[in-house]
């Protein structure tokens, strides 16, 4: 492979990646959105729309405050500043994409893409040392017959014998 | 009886030492004598941590409420599958548990060696002692398992309800046999360092433990997921909670050293990487080991907040120091002649595997301690949770789908242009063909359409795979279907074994994906004769009913359940009330098909209206993770297995050689 081929495969990567990388807002969220976006405060380590406390102290007001919320016809955005502004940043199921939380979305890519680059480099070094290096053994095709009629035949008929 | 097992700990700890000195001593002056005590050492450590099992055994089940451990993590009505449970239950029977069975396994390599690695055995020995004496210093001087109380406690606070389940028989342990038994592959590492015998012996030697090791981790983190999914009752299974995390974290690097290995087998290429894999494998299980005990990230898994932190952390920064440093020293004898004839190669496409594997691991690194990073840089505690670990790993695991696909049908060192086309024409039509089939049944979701699509791209070069290689042994062999398919997978066990370990993990990312993205919730407030429609399945609450016994106290409610107006069955989901701790707890009942889940939590139940609030979840395809996950048993079980080289060579070494030329 071409050091640009490598380059290309490693940007593809990143871009697959980046797919994922920053968090969507919706301009009327749903209340699944919203609490899904919402970790529980009750200890449970789960969002407010996973916590598996049914009548949780803490899940049930903030359902409440969240249907609320959206009744007033408020954006995701808002209701997750309004919730952060009460709570604290730690009610927030996922980092921010402000300040040094960008961090937290970006390096886990930056690294593979790193990666992909190192990768990339790796396979061109060694693409390039078997092209510098004297002759070796003929390349075996997947799709060719690598060994001659009577070799083919003495395999299977030892072949035949281990099986006994 | 404690006394014998805290004698047993102190005599451990200081056999291992002994041990650990007179293996390195003996290594380096090539001293027999020293290097036989050694040995011996490893056999007492073995005898002296199983000694310290049994008696913490012995208490637990006596009941001995003056030994601290007791009266903490049982009870005198705690059946007794629980109370051997409870061994493992709390944090200093867990670790001696550990210790435990890095000591048998200790004992196990000795036995498996005594014949040959015997210039590495040295090292072997006193790395694989060196850590078991790491785990029973903890024991012996910050925390005693064997610790008395002033005081008899008429009775014990008893196991957490939670762990109170059959998982609990079986997750933990498999989770340790995982963890555990990376140190075997990590010591052969070392030993090979130090002794600069970096060819493929110490990767031979390591290969079974190697996959042990990678089995038993993907055992425990799916019968954590399963054990998740039957008690938390949240109708999920997986939270990527710190210690989840912990537990993935050493399967992936496990994973791609298992892929990346084979190239240096095949090739002599990728020494170094193979070893830093190796080593950052151990180190995770270490880190894993740090963040449950260490109480520096809160986890619903955690034990309790402990002062251990510090001691885990200098371990693994010595683990680390040593192994980086001998691999730094030994990196002019690891080089390798690297060539690489073709980008279209199976060395080109693990090489990319690894990156995503290695890649994912990181993410979920970087995800885990992210919390403690902020709290440092900025002074503000923030949570990163499943929305952050989704959108990030779900392409990068979508990716290793693919290549999943691509590597077992692409030739080593350069396949060609026509071999691309046979292998690739047929999957890569399976997986056109299902993801337009999913997106006219109306899965809208870019992710599950993708994800569908290569999963079937996947399972169908596998399914090539096998079909050419029996179609081939068919014409040349002239046997029959059945009999050219086994033959075909005994002749080559490891690669069709790790064929088969592919179709079970894509079984497993298929059930992740159906049952995410498609799933039904539902919770609704019922009276006796009332229905909720869920799906295509109708459930009507029929009453509820009372159990007891001296240990705990169970309402039940029963729920017919319907199908195009027959009557499938019912389900009894339960809300369960410990006496002590005073605890209510959650049963959920699940009505299980292949197509789907029903999913039932009794949330509450007010005797006066007579209504029941039940949450209903309809999990699509959730059935394939755990069929999946016995397809992976199967598949690990083909690999491993001996083949007749294997069993004919073990067989003539048991032969003595005196014996050998007499016949």
């Amino acid at each position: 492979m071409r050091l640009p081929g490598a380059l290309a495969l490693a940007a593809l990567l990143i871009l697959v990646g980046s797919c994922g990388s920053a968090p969507e807002t919706s301009a009327t969220p749903t209340q699944v959105e919203a609490e899904t976006a919402l970790t529980c405060q009750c200890g449970c380590g789960l969002t407010v729309h996973s916590c598996n406390h049914l009548n949780c102290s803490s899940a049930m007001p903030l359902k409440a405050e969240i249907a609320e919320q959206i009744a007033q016809g408020r954006s995701l955005q808002q209701i997750l500043e309004h919730f952060e502004g009460t709570y604290g940043e730690k009610i927030l199921s996922s980092p921010t994409t402000r300040g040094f939380n960008i961090a937290a979305w970006t390096v886990p890519f930056i690294a593979i893409g790193l990666g992909g680059i190192l990768v990339g480099f790796v396979l061109w070094r060694w693409r390039r040392g078997s092209a510098a290096s004297p002759a070796g053994p003929a390349v075996v095709r997947s799709d060719a017959d690598p060994l001659a009629p009577e070799l083919r035949e003495r395999l299977e008929r030892e072949l035949r014998e281990l099986d006994r | 009886m404690g006394e014998i097992g805290r004698l047993a700990i102190v005599l451990g700890f200081l056999v291992a030492l002994w041990g650990i000195g007179a293996s390195v001593v003996g290594g380096l002056r090539r001293n027999q004598g020293l290097i036989a005590s050694g040995m011996h050492a490893a056999y007492a450590f073995s005898a002296l941590t199983g000694i310290a099992v049994l008696a913490l055994l012995q208490l637990l089940l006596a009941r001995d409420f003056n030994v601290e451990y007791v009266a903490s993590y049982s009870s005198s009505t705690l059946p007794l599958q629980y109370t051997i449970a409870a061994l493992w239950g709390g944090m200093k029977g867990s670790l001696l548990w550990w210790t435990f069975i890095l000591a048998t396994f200790n004992a196990i390599v000795q036995l498996q060696n005594r014949r040959k690695n015997r210039d590495q055995m040295p090292y072997v020995t006193a790395t694989l002692l060196a850590t078991g004496a790491f785990f029973l210093s903890l024991l012996v001087f910050v925390t005693d398992p064997f610790e008395r109380l002033p005081f008899t406690p008429t009775e014990g606070s008893d196991l957490n309800p939670l762990l109170q389940n059959y998982w609990m028989t079986i997750h933990p342990p498999s989770l340790y046999l995982g963890f555990v038994s990376t140190t075997v592959p990590f010591a052969f590492a070392v030993a090979a360092l130090v002794t600069g015998k970096l060819g493929d012996a110490w990767i031979r030697t390591t290969r079974r433990w190697a996959l042990f090791s990678w089995f038993f981790l993907s055992l425990g983190n799916l019968f954590g997921a399963a054990w998740a999914y039957v008690v938390l009752g949240w109708g999920g299974y997986w939270a990527w909670d710190p210690v989840e995390n912990a537990a993935f974290m050493p399967w992936l690097t496990a994973t791609a050293y298992l892929h990346s290995v084979m190239i240096q087998e095949k090739k002599d290429m990728l020494k170094v990487w193979n070893m830093v894999l190796v080593i950052l494998t151990f180190s995770l299980t270490i880190f894993g080991t740090f963040l449950t005990r260490s109480g520096v990230i809160s986890s619903v898994h955690s034990f309790t907040q402990s002062g251990l932190g510090p001691f885990f952390l200098i371990f693994l920064g010595i683990a680390l120091a040593i192994s980086l440093g001998l691999l730094f020293w030994r990196l002019p004898l690891l080089k390798s002649r690297n060539e690489l004839e073709s980008i279209f190669s199976r060395e080109a496409a693990f090489l990319l595997n690894n990156l995503i594997l290695v890649g994912i691991a990181f993410t979920v690194f970087w995800g885990t301690v992210f919390p403690v990073l902020s709290e440092w840089v900025r002074g503000v505690k923030i949570t990163v949770g499943p929305p952050f670990f989704n959108r990030v790993n779900a392409p990068l695991g979508i990716a290793l789908v693919f290549l999943m696909g691509v590597g077992p049908v692409i030739a080593w060192r350069r396949a060609s242009w026509t071999s691309l086309q046979r292998s690739f024409i047929g999957p890569v039509g399976a997986g056109v063909g299902t993801g337009l089939a999913a997106l006219l049944l109306g899965a809208g979701n870019f992710y599950a359409i993708v994800a569908f699509s290569v999963s079937a791209f996947a399972l169908a070069t596998v399914g090539s795979e096998f079909w050419r290689g029996m179609r081939v042994r068919q014409q040349m062999m002239g046997e029959a279907p059945w009999t050219a398919l086994s033959r075909l997978i005994g002749k080559n066990r490891r690669r069709y074994g790790g064929y088969v370990i592919h179709v079970g993990v894509v079984m497993v990312f298929i059930g992740i994906v159906a049952s995410s993205v498609f799933r039904i919730e539902i919770q609704k407030g019922l009276t006796a004769g009332q229905a909720v429609e869920v799906g295509d399945y109708t459930l009507r609450f029929e009453g509820v009913f009372d159990e007891s016994d001296s240990h705990v106290d169970i309402r039940k409610a029963r729920l017919s359940v319907w199908e195009d107006g027959k009557q499938l069955g019912e389900v009894l989901p339960e809300k369960r009330f410990y006496r002590k701790p005073e605890q209510p707890t959650t049963e959920v009942s699940i009505w299980s098909t292949l197509g789907a889940d029903l999913y039932v939590v009794l949330g509450s139940y007010d005797t006066k209206s007579g209504t029941g609030v039940f949450q209903v979840f309809l999990n699509p395809m959730i059935s394939w993770m755990w069929i999946g996950g016995f397809v992976l048993v199967i598949g690990t079980v083909i690999c491993m297995w001996p083949s007749y080289a294997e069993r004919t060579a073990e067989a003539t070494s048991r032969v003595p050689a005196g014996s050998r030329t007499a016949t």
